[in-house]
């Protein structure tokens, strides 16, 4: 595993208040690393120290180093603009730019130096399509970014970040302002991308962070409390409060009784067949039912959380199955 | 007296305020139709004054709208040329939240109240000292030191209202401060922009006073910005000011002009605002 950020004793302060105390973490090269924390705990604040959005808070003193590549981010000496451009910022709603489609994707590669027509064209295609939004606007690429829907919104700014070819995404609770499968068409990406970017992602969910994280940082009170591989931290905390906060969300360990598997059947009929299954079990007992209808994702654990069903994990396990454990 | 009455007391009083603002604005338009029409012709608008115009012969005032339309444009360009950059100045990124900022504001809001005669007497002083005669350069000049404190806070409180995600926006894709002013905050308050704008333009094609000793007055359409120039609302006042009826009603006439050309301008920019709103994230 190689290191690609490199936080030494980060401190922030807002005024008198001290957002961060000591952060030391290592972010590994081309994995997504999860921030996890209850609200207010600095997780914001940390990621905009990453790329020093943070200047334009007004008030904000930081002290610390955070190594890119062998340059200190913090250092008053360097290009700011170009350490920005190396991380792109998906944040938690999605805030495209005054102008059209197109332009919002071709706004960084004009700063950036790009100006020839057909090379704008080529690139501002290739990125709308690696966002997965290509085929949904096409037609329209010269209509107002402020028309589409905020699922849509949310992945022309993940296609306008990818544009200036970052290294690094940062990610502030990207999904927290999108309904399921939205949230999910963003998922999807991230994963994609996992293999070609370093990837930090802010999120409040535990599920979420199961989903995509390889490695995981849990910041408490300013203070990251623990951090290690994905596994290791989720199912096997070490720390009393990172138990405490994911076990407050999630039960780390789970019996599972019998699996039930669905793939190739569509919604309603995967749902019908989940709800047969559990009818066998006793109360209490643990189903996990794999599906790879993508509807099925979102509309099986609503379905059966209605019928008191407790779903206790969502979790996609390749590239086209999901597994849900619902427990009756 | 119970909460019904006081709910219809209350329409009643909304209701009357709106039909005064509305009624006195139809009145004038209404004594400057009834009086100025008859006097309206074709050569009113195409030719500049005759011999004896003023004892009511033939002619028009062409040289006044010519000149009006040279002083408001002008100045309202010039004025734009310092009030845009000035406007973003004083915004957070800039000197925003500085002591310098406050007093900056304070000024331009004690120049936007202050009478537009005395603006004309400044104007006037300075040409004096240099030696200047009264001419369509020193009318626009006076002009837009005049229109800049409209143009600058008005832009000003609308480019403040834009918002900070949308700058980090910007900022996060690797732009400078000024990529994310002139790429994305002049865009997002482009409509405030163009409002600030015109607003400058009506008050400076409107304005007798500023322009009465540093342009002066004159029955040539103006030939160099060296040039005296003509302009309607002293044309209104000159007109007005002689005893004969016929010349009055062509005061009432050359008021009306004024009055069509602002009208105009203002329909036109409720036109454009729709083109400028296109984008705006709200
Ligand atoms: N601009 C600011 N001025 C003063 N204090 C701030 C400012 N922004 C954040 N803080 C404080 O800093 C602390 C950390 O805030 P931060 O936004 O980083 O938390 P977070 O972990 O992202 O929370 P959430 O999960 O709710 O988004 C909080 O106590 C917050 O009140
Ligand atoms: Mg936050």
């Amino acid at each position: 595993m190689k290191t690609h950020i490199n936080v030494q004793n980060l401190n922030a302060f807002y005024g008198e208040h001290q957002a961060l105390r000591n952060i030391s973490v290592e972010i590994p090269e081309k994995q997504i690393t999860a921030i996890i924390g209850p609200s207010g705990c600095g997780k914001s604040t940390f990621l905009k120290c990453l790329n020093r959005l943070i200047d334009l808070t007004e008030g904000v003193r930081v002290s610390g180093k955070i190594l890119v590549d062998g340059t200190d981010v913090l250092d008053r000496g360097i290009e700011i603009t170009e350490v920005r451009r190396k991380m792109g910022l998906l944040p938690q709603r999605p805030n495209p730019l005054p102008m059209s489609i197109y332009d919002n994707v071709a706004y960084g590669l004009r700063i950036h130096g790009t100006r020839d027509r057909k090379a704008l064209n080529e690139k501002v295609e290739h990125y709308l399509k690696i966002a997965g939004l290509w085929d949904e606007v096409k037609d329209r690429l010269r209509s107002p970014a402020a028309k589409l829907s905020i699922g849509q919104q949310q992945r022309l700014c993940l296609a306008r970040g990818l544009a200036v070819e970052p290294e690094i995404i940062l990610c502030d609770e990207p999904t927290s302002a999108l309904d399921p499968l939205s949230s999910q068409h963003i998922e999807q990406q991230l994963l994609k991308l996992s293999e070609r970017y370093t990837i930090v992602i802010v999120t409040h969910n535990i599920h979420q962070a199961m989903r995509l994280a390889d490695y995981v940082v849990h910041f408490y009170l300013g203070e990251v409390v623990e951090h290690g591989e994905a596994s290791e931290v989720l199912e096997n905390p070490k720390d009393e409060r990172t138990r405490a906060y994911i076990n407050g969300t999630f039960l780390t360990q789970i019996k599972i009784d019998t699996e039930v598997n669905l793939k190739g059947n569509k919604c309603p009929f995967n749902f019908v067949y989940a709800k047969q299954a559990l009818h066998n079990l006793e109360p209490g007992k643990v189903m996990r039912v794999i599906v790879d209808d993508p509807m099925a994702v979102t509309e099986v654990p609503r379905g059966m959380e209605a019928d008191g069903h407790k779903v206790l994990n969502v979790k996609q396990i390749n590239s086209t199955d999901w597994a849900i454990v619902i427990q009756k | 007296m119970d909460r019904h009455t006081e709910e219809k007391l209350f329409r009643v009083l909304m209701i009357a305020s709106l039909l005064i603002v509305v009624g006195s604005l139809f009145a004038v338009i209404a004594v400057v139709v009834m009086n100025g029409v008859s006097a309206l012709s074709i050569s009113m608008i195409t030719q500049t004054p005759k011999g004896g115009y003023y004892l009511g012969k033939e002619g028009g005032i062409l040289n006044a709208i010519v000149g009006s339309l040279y002083l408001a444009a002008g100045s309202m360009l010039l004025a734009l040329l310092v009030s845009l950059p000035a406007a973003l100045a004083l915004q957070r990124e800039y000197i925003g939240k500085s002591k310098a900022a406050y007093y900056v504001r304070l000024s331009l809001d004690v120049l936007w109240g202050t009478p537009s005669i005395v603006y004309g007497a400044f104007g006037f002083t300075v040409m004096l000292y240099l030696g200047m005669r009264a001419s369509l350069l020193g009318g626009i000049i006076v002009l837009a030191l005049l229109q800049m404190p409209i143009m600058i806070r008005t832009m000003d409180e609308v480019i403040k209202l834009v918002s900070v995600e949308l700058k980090e926006a910007s900022y996060t894709l690797g732009a400078t401060r000024l990529e994310t002013t002139a790429g994305v905050v002049v865009r997002q308050a482009l409509p405030g922009i163009v409002t600030a704008a015109l607003l400058a333009f009506g008050r400076g094609i409107g304005d007798a006073a500023s322009i009465l000793l540093t342009t002066g007055y004159t029955d040539r359409i103006p030939s160099s910005l060296f040039d005296p120039a003509a302009s309607l609302p002293l044309a209104v006042f000159f007109q007005l000011g002689t005893p004969f009826p016929e010349v009055q009603q062509r005061a009432y006439a050359s008021a009306l002009i004024l009055l069509v050309i602002v009208l105009a301008l203002s329909m036109l920019s409720r036109a454009m605002s729709k083109k400028f709103m296109r984008n705006i994230i709200r």
